[in-house]
């Protein structure tokens, strides 16, 4: 009696437990698919992203602007507030120390809950201002330019602003980069700046335009990542569901038979002691 | 001794090429970029001449003309080139570079070609603007003012 009801317990929870795997893989296969579409629309406003961040930034090539190797930069990582997306946060945290190691005289800015959750814990020193909500569809230069200008408005010093965003490789494959946005000092600064004919507040909006062009390019390019490494991972989620749901399927239908058995052993020993 | 002289005619080489590439890149055109953010209207197009409108003036820009910083003003960049019809286009600000070696780069916040604004639905910008320019908080009027500029000069621009 007692190994039977064993049996049906342990049969009700693998049952319990198959369906909510199959949940499961169904909530990750949807996931997967909304990531794919997005992946391409976020793909074609990055490459149009890429071509307006290097032609903005072409000045810096041509007046060889370089920042000092004792500057005092600010940091600006790019990351968002949507989580389930594989290593990108924690890469672009990564990043992020390593370049507060060499360069401490740093300060932080954040944009995006994942990326401050993880830096907060070793560096809230250096944080001078976080940003929440950025991008919550397609980015926009609007976006890009409103952080920039409060990025601006804050008040916070610095030689050169260091944008750390996610540079899209393939639909697999990201790597960490850091992309300068040089300030009116390191600009003015540059060696072969005296060749342009500018004016002085021309070179000062000059210098805002081009944080605000390299933000929109760090966030568009940070997107099309996330959204990429997102259908990654759950595709490799719903993989392993199935994976999961195939092995107690094997179990469910083993323990099921082995209390089939049991049922039967017990009834014929029963049938032979008559 | 072979490979003393070989060491020393290398150099020589590396500096006549160099010199041949200078000459190349400054021919007598202008590569222009024309780019916004979502998208990329003209990628290394090679003109003649570009008018734009900057904060210091208008400026006309030909091939070798002396590297530039410029700030856009609201207006109408026209492309010339030798072999297409000249295009317009109208963008509302942003920057143009010239930079030394004959690329123009034009960032604009926003930019459309000429043909694709509404004459009715400019005018009636300018009056709402106008409206807006006399009513709400200093910020408000401000942004009213920078609007009416703007729609007055698509007004302007585009062919009635």
């Amino acid at each position: 009696m007692a190994v039977q009801a064993r049996n049906m317990a342990t049969l009700k929870e693998i049952s319990m437990r198959l369906k909510s795997v199959s949940n499961i893989a169904k909530i990750t296969k949807s996931m997967k698919m909304i990531a794919s579409t997005k992946v391409t629309k976020a793909q074609r406003a990055m490459e149009a992203a890429r071509v307006y961040g290097n032609s903005a930034t072409a000045l810096y090539t041509h007046a060889e602007t370089a920042s000092a190797p004792d500057s005092k930069d600010l940091v600006i990582v790019v990351s968002s507030d949507r989580g389930l997306c594989g290593g990108i946060h924690s890469s672009l945290a990564k990043g992020t120390r390593k370049f507060l190691h060499e360069h401490p005289n740093s300060s932080l800015a954040i944009i995006g809950q994942k990326a401050r959750a993880q830096l907060q814990r070793d560096q809230r020193a250096k944080i001078a201002i976080t940003f929440d909500g950025v991008s919550k569809n397609l980015p926009t230069w609007n976006e890009a330019a409103l952080v920039a200008d409060e990025i601006i408005k804050s008040g916070v010093q610095f030689d050169t602003a260091q944008v750390v965003y996610n540079q899209f490789k393939s639909v697999i494959a990201f790597d960490t980069v850091t992309v300068p946005a040089h300030s009116l000092k390191s600009l003015s600064e540059s060696p072969k700046l005296a060749a342009y004919e500018v004016e002085e507040p021309v070179l000062k909006n000059f210098e805002e335009f081009t944080l605000a062009n390299t933000l929109y390019w760090g966030i568009a390019e940070g997107n099309a990542s996330e959204q990429a490494a997102k259908r990654t991972a759950m595709e490799n989620a719903t993989k392993n569901a199935d994976e999961m749901i195939g092995k107690l399927t094997l179990t469910y239908n083993r323990s099921r038979q082995a209390s089939i058995t049991n049922d039967l052993i017990d009834i014929i020993t029963g049938a032979m002691a008559i | 001794m072979f490979r003393h002289t070989l060491r020393a005619a290398r150099p020589l080489a590396r500096t006549s090429a160099v010199r041949a590439y200078a000459t190349e890149a400054s021919a007598n055109r202008l590569r222009v970029n024309l780019v916004v953010p979502h998208q990329a209207y003209l990628k290394q197009v090679e003109a003649t001449q570009v008018n734009l409108s900057s904060t210091e003036g208008d400026m006309g820009i030909l091939a070798e003309h002396v590297p530039t910083i410029a700030q856009l003003k609201p207006g109408v960049i026209e492309i010339f080139s030798a072999t297409e019809k000249p295009q317009k286009f109208f963008a509302s600000g942003g920057f143009a570079i010239i930079n030394p070696d004959s690329t123009l780069n034009i960032n604009a916040v926003e930019a459309f070609a000429l043909e694709d604004f509404d004459g009715e639905a400019v005018r009636r910008a300018i009056e709402d603007a106008t409206r807006r320019t006399n009513t709400g908080s200093e910020e408000e009027r401000v942004i009213a003012k920078i609007e009416l500029e703007t729609y007055e000069a698509i007004a302007a621009a585009v062919p009635k």
